[in-house]
C-alpha cells in the first residue's frame, strides 16, 4: 500500500513538474513565467526529498527557489519600472522558427528518453561506495559533506571562486550606479508599515540560529555551508526589502573580506598541507575536524555575502535608515 | 516504471523544454529561465540515475549536483546584472526584433 502510494506520489509531482516547466517557457507573461519557476524549483526540493538527497531538497529550496527567486523579480522590477503603457503585451515573443525548434527539442527528447534508459546500472565498484568505504576514515560523519570538503575539496576551491567571479563581474557590470531605485521595497519611505517592525525583529534571530543550526549539522546530516550560507543570504534580502540596508556604491574593507574570506582560508589550508608534505587539501587527521569546521565558516559567509550584493544589484552594502517607527 | 525511469525520463523532458525555450524566445530573462530549467534537468538525471541501484546511496552525484546549484544561481546573477546593464543603456532587454522585457 505504501509502495503504491509513493508511485502515485512520484507520478504526480513528475506530472507536476513538466507542466510547470512548460508554463515557465510558454506563458505569455513573464512575471506569471518567473513565479512559475519558483514554484518549480520548491516541487523539484520534494523531488529531491523523495530521491533520498535531503542535502540537496535544503539547498533548493534555498538557493534554487529561494535565492534565484529573489534575484529574477528584482530584474523584473527594474525591467518594468517606468513603462507606464501595459508593462508587458500579454503575448509570447517567439522567433520565427520557433516551430521547427519544438520539433528539434522533441526529437532530442526522444533521443535523450531512449538512450539514457537504455544505459546500464553499473555493477562495479563506483565512487559513491569507494567515498563511503573511506567515510570512516574522515572527520565527519556525513558523506555528502566529507565529499565537498574532503574527497573532492578541490571542486568547492573552484566553485568559490565561480561564485567571487560573478560577484565581480555583476560589479563590473553594474558598477558604482547601483540599483535604478534605492527606495525600500516593502516601507513608503516614511517608515515601516506596522507589520514589518515586528517581522525583521522575531525572524532575524530565528534566521541566524537557523543557519548555525544548518552550517553545524553538515558534520553529521543533512546542512553544510551551502545551505547556511543561502540562509544567511536570504536575511539579507529580508533586511534590503525592509530598508534596514541600503545599497552603497563601495564595498567597505569588512565586505571586501568577506567576500574572499572563503577562498582565502580554502586555499591557506591546501597551502599548510602541501608545505607539511601532504597531498593539496589532504587534512592531517588530528587537525581535520577543526580545519573543515573552520573553512566551512569561512565559506558561509563567502556565500551569503555574494549572493545578497547580486540581490541588491550594488557594489557594497550600508546600514539603513533608522528602525523606528515613526 | 521504477522511480528513477520515472524521474530520468522528467529530467529528459525538462532539458528538452528548457533547449526549445532558450531557442524560441528573444527576451533575455527568459532565456535565463530556459537556461536554469536545463540546469535542473541535468542535475535531476545525476541524482535519477545514481538511485538506479536502490541498496546504495551515491553521496558523489548529490555533492555535484549541491556544487552545480550554487555555480547556476551565481550564473543566473551574473547574466541577469547583465540584462540590468543592457536595459539601463539601451531600455532594451531583448534580442532580435521583439524587444520587449
Amino acid at each position: 500500500m505504501a509502495e503504491l502510494l509513493g508511485w502515485v506520489f512520484d507520478a504526480l509531482l513528475a506530472l507536476a513538474l513538466l507542466l510547470l516547466a512548460a508554463r515557465v517557457v510558454f506563458s505569455p507573461r513573464l512575471f506569471e513565467s518567473i513565479v512559475l519557476f519558483i514554484v518549480f524549483g520548491l516541487l523539484m526540493a520534494i523531488a529531491w526529498a523523495r530521491l533520498a538527497a535531503p542535502h540537496l531538497a535544503l539547498a533548493e529550496a534555498a538557493i534554487g527557489a529561494g535565492i534565484t527567486g529573489a534575484l529574477l523579480l528584482s530584474t523584473f522590477r527594474e525591467l518594468v519600472i517606468g513603462r507606464t503603457p501595459s508593462p508587458e503585451a500579454p503575448r509570447v515573443l517567439v522567433y520565427r522558427w520557433h516551430g521547427l525548434m519544438a520539433l528539434l527539442a522533441g526529437g532530442l527528447f526522444a533521443v535523450l528518453g531512449w538512450a539514457l534508459l537504455s544505459i546500464d546500472v553499473p555493477t562495479g565498484p563506483v565512487a559513491g561506495e569507494q567515498a563511503m568505504a573511506l567515510l570512516a576514515r574522515t572527520a565527519v560523519d556525513d558523506a555528502v559533506t566529507a565529499v565537498l570538503l574532503d574527497f573532492r575539496a578541490y571542486d568547492t576551491l573552484l566553485e568559490m571562486g565561480v561564485l567571487l567571479l560573478a560577484v565581480l563581474g555583476a560589479r563590473a557590470a553594474l558598477g558604482s550606479q547601483g540599483p535604478a531605485s534605492s527606495d525600500d521595497l516593502w516601507t513608503d519611505g516614511e517608515g515601516d508599515t506596522p507589520m514589518v517592525g515586528a517581522l525583521v525583529g522575531m525572524l532575524s534571530p530565528l534566521i541566524i540560529i537557523m543557519a548555525g543550526y544548518l552550517l553545524w549539522a553538515g558534520a553529521y546530516g543533512p546542512g553544510g555551508a551551502f545551505q547556511a550560507g543561502a540562509v544567511l543570504a536570504a536575511l539579507g534580502v529580508l533586511l534590503r526589502l525592509t530598508g534596514r540596508i541600503v545599497p552603497a556604491p563601495r564595498a567597505g574593507v569588512v565586505q571586501r573580506g568577506v567576500l574572499v574570506i572563503g577562498m582565502g582560508v580554502f586555499t591557506l589550508a591546501g597551502l599548510l598541507t602541501l608545505a607539511t608534505g601532504r597531498a593539496f587539501l589532504q587534512y592531517p587527521e588530528s587537525l581535520a575536524y577543526p580545519m573543515i569546521l573552520l573553512i566551512e565558516v569561512a565559506l558561509t559567509l563567502s556565500i551569503a555575502l555574494p549572493l545578497v550584493l547580486l540581490f541588491s544589484g550594488s557594489a557594497g552594502i550600508a546600514a539603513g535608515r533608522s528602525q523606528h517607527s515613526p | 516504471m521504477s522511480q528513477p525511469e520515472l524521474f530520468v525520463l522528467v529530467a529528459a523532458v525538462v532539458f528538452s523544454i528548457g533547449v526549445y525555450g532558450l531557442l524560441s524566445r528573444p527576451q533575455l530573462v527568459r532565456r535565463i529561465l530556459a537556461l536554469n530549467l536545463m540546469g535542473n534537468g541535468v542535475f535531476l538525471l545525476l541524482v535519477a540515475f545514481a538511485r538506479r541501484n536502490p541498496d546504495t546511496i551515491d553521496p558523489v552525484p548529490q555533492a555535484m549536483v549541491l556544487t552545480g546549484i550554487v555555480i547556476a544561481v551565481s550564473a543566473t546573477g551574473f547574466a541577469l546584472a547583465i540584462v540590468r546593464l543592457l536595459y539601463r543603456e539601451t531600455g532594451e532587454a531583448g534580442l532580435g526584433e521583439n524587444r520587449a522585457p
